[in-house]
């Protein structure tokens, strides 16, 4: 838990300094992401394909407060950065898929939905918490990794989404 | 392809966030951070004490993982509380409280002090906050005043989370000060109850209490649907720890009561509990399971066991029906329903509270959500406390009396609470 | 004391994760219910206590500090 949190602090320093710069820490610090395959309400979706774009990789629950919180800034994120590269990839974990229904009937979700009703890609990712979110590089790389969603977490995720699509975009 | 947007002015790109950072900002602040939850209690017992209790409980939570809360409470009590003595075959006449005044109690009659009734304010407060990712404190302090009781506390309360939040350990220890004020002073301990219009023997205007509690717990997510909580407490209370409104009566041989003292307990009392709780699902049902040991250097015992199923009928409406049982095992050791004749103790009460004894309570909780998160609740109980009603060695004629006639009280409780 | 404190020790290491397999983050639907939360009735808690303090000679266990009147 603490390297993600120094990583985090490290990269969102660098992120709202100097693009160049965290482009460098990016690419040291990042992890291939797993191979992984998700079930969306239009079919599979393998995480390779989306190889060339940024992805938001958030995993949430309906039964998940923060998660709730965190649906509008997502919906915010994909409007605003979609015609750049980023995809906010939302995956479900409930056991029950009519509890997230219900939940998506009433936060309208405007970015991609997957489910995982076992939690198999929620146990290969090794999920600390709820929601936990990866952001992965255009290369398929996990740059980083946050448990949980606050208020004060907005600004400097979005800094962080902005400085990965400057840095592979020139 | 992609490249393509970012040609577009950046000066309306900054527009659109300071926007939607606008915009979302209070979209997130609406979803409630204030929660409101009230109740009122109504509390009665035949032909004794009546008490109804308003409480309101306002939180901020102030951020995702801090909160801050005030309570308020009032307590009206009126009605009459067993005094100590024993009842006799002729009427009795005791002095009151204040000494300015005496009451009778009929013949065959346990004696109740009827100027029993008071008012209570309290004014408490909790405050959480995180301390890291896996820890936090709670602290928490109260205020509460009786025409004759000022009580006084603050305390803390830390926990850790672990093995990946599947264990929570907790350590907690709290502190309180309290002031009695005894109406007519603070008797002397087992000094006699004069004959009005005599002014007892007392040992000063009021008297204090030095109150300490320490707290280890540990609670463990057993499955994805049970819990376990595991506490052990110890609490330290040191200064006036008398019932100042409390006698015991003197009995010849023929069981007559021949002098009525005041009460005397020890100036220290150290208390142990060890208390297990379990709260299992059952599809959308729910088991609520606790079980206390207390044990006491009074030499007090009690074993105490709750247990409460939740219903769940669908739609936010729950039914919960409630067992509580407990059972004083061991008396204290000063607990003397009554002394004979030439008997000296160093301490004694006939406080039924230290006696061993049993009580049963019933209840049934009915809920049902209501909007902004809410809850609308009705609780009522039924509650019976039996006791020794006539011990073996109780001479003449107070083998025939019930020294320890049952209490039976009724409660009933309106919740509500909501979210803004 | 020191037997209970034992006691204590061995419940805590019994209880901390060898007996039981670990609930992981996304398998707590069922834990994040109001109906199972430790204190998700405060104000119930808060009377009951207040009534047994008053009634019996045994009190506390759920925390600290409680208690807090004359309350013969």
């Amino acid at each position: 838990m603490h390297p993600t949190t120094s990583r985090r602090r490290v990269v969102r320093t660098l992120a709202l300094t100097v693009a160049l710069v965290s482009t460098l820490t990016l690419t040291v610090r990042a992890a291939p992401a797993p191979e992984l395959k998700f079930t969306t309400a239009n079919g599979p979706l393998a995480l390779e394909s989306l190889r060339g774009k940024v992805v938001y990789l958030d995993y949430w629950a309906s039964w998940c407060v923060p998660c709730r919180h965190s649906f509008p800034w997502m919906n915010e994120m994909q409007a605003r950065f979609g015609d750049q590269g980023l995809v906010v990839l939302a995956v479900n974990v409930d056991a029950d898929r009519a509890e997230a229904q219900k939940f998506l009937a009433a936060q309208l979700a405007k970015f991609t939905v997957a489910f995982d009703p076992n939690g198999d890609t929620a146990r290969t990712m090794q999920l600390k918490g709820m929601p936990t979110s990866f952001l992965i590089d255009r290369n398929g790389n996990i740059v980083s990794s946050h448990v949980g969603f606050r208020e004060t977490d907005r600004q400097p995720r979005e800094a962080e989404i902005r400085a990965l699509l400057a840095s592979k975009s020139k | 392809m992609q490249l393509k947007p970012k040609q577009t002015p950046s000066i309306r790109q900054a527009l659109t966030v300071a926007a939607c950072t606008l915009l979302s900002a209070p979209a997130v602040r609406a979803q409630g951070t204030w929660e409101l939850d009230s109740s009122l209690l109504f509390y009665s017992e035949q032909d004794r004490v009546r008490a109804i209790e308003p409480v309101v409980r306002l939180k901020k939570q102030i951020s995702e993982d801090e909160h801050f809360a005030l309570q308020f409470v009032a307590d009206s009590l009126t009605g009459a509380s067993p005094s100590g003595a024993v009842p006799t075959t002729t009427p009795q006449t005791f002095t009151s409280p204040s000494g300015n005044s005496t009451y009778n109690t009929p013949a065959n009659e346990i004696p109740l002090d009827p100027s029993f009734h008071d008012t209570r304010g309290a004014i408490s407060f909790d405050w959480g906050r995180p301390l890291s990712r896996e820890s936090r404190v709670v602290y928490q302090g109260h205020v509460s005043k009786e025409f004759d009781y000022l009580s006084t506390g603050v305390g803390a309360t830390l926990s850790w989370d672990f093995n990946q939040r599947n264990t929570t350990l907790a350590a907690g220890a709290s502190i309180g000060y309290d002031q009695v004020n005894p109406v007519g002073g603070a008797p002397v301990g087992l000094a006699p109850m004069p004959t009005f219009p005599t002014v007892k023997a007392t040992s000063g205007d009021s008297d204090t209490k030095q109150l300490a509690d320490l707290l280890l717990g540990v609670t463990q997510i057993i499955s994805r649907t049970t819990l376990m909580q595991l506490n052990y407490t110890y609490g330290k209370e040191s200064g006036y720890l008398t019932d100042p409104y409390k006698l015991v009566s003197v009995v010849d041989a023929g069981g007559n009561p021949v002098e009525t003292l005041y009460e005397k307990r020890p100036d220290t009392r150290a208390r142990n509990a060890l208390y297990w709780r379990t709260l299992s699902a059952f599809g959308k049902d729910r088991l609520d399971f606790s079980y206390r040991y207390y044990w006491d250097d009074w030499g007090l015992r009690a074993h105490t066991a709750d247990l409460r199923y939740r219903f769940e009928f669908g739609g936010g409406h729950y039914l919960e029906p409630q067992l509580r049982y407990s059972l004083q095992s061991q008396a204290a050791d000063f607990y003397r329903p009554f002394l004979r004749q030439g008997e000296s103790p160093q301490y004694a009460s006939a406080d039924y509270r230290l006696s061993e004894m049993t009580t049963s309570t019933i209840g049934l909780k009915y809920g049902v959500a209501t909007r902004r998160d809410g809850e609308f609740a009705v609780r009522v109980g039924y509650m019976l406390q039996t006791g020794e009603d006539h011990p073996a060695n109780a001479p003449g004629q107070l083998a025939n009396q019930d020294l320890f006639p049952d209490t039976k009280a009724l409660l009933f409780q309106v919740n509500y609470s909501l979210k803004f | 004391m020191r037997r209970l404190m034992l006691t204590i020790g061995v419940l805590a290491c019994a209880l901390s994760g060898c007996a039981f397999d670990r609930v992981q983050p996304w398998e707590r639907d069922v834990l994040a219910r109001k109906s199972m939360q430790l204190d998700a009735y405060p104000l119930d808690s808060f009377l009951d206590d207040h009534v047994y303090f008053s009634k019996e000679g045994a009190h506390g266990g759920r925390g600290v500090g409680g208690g807090g009147c004359g309350c013969n």
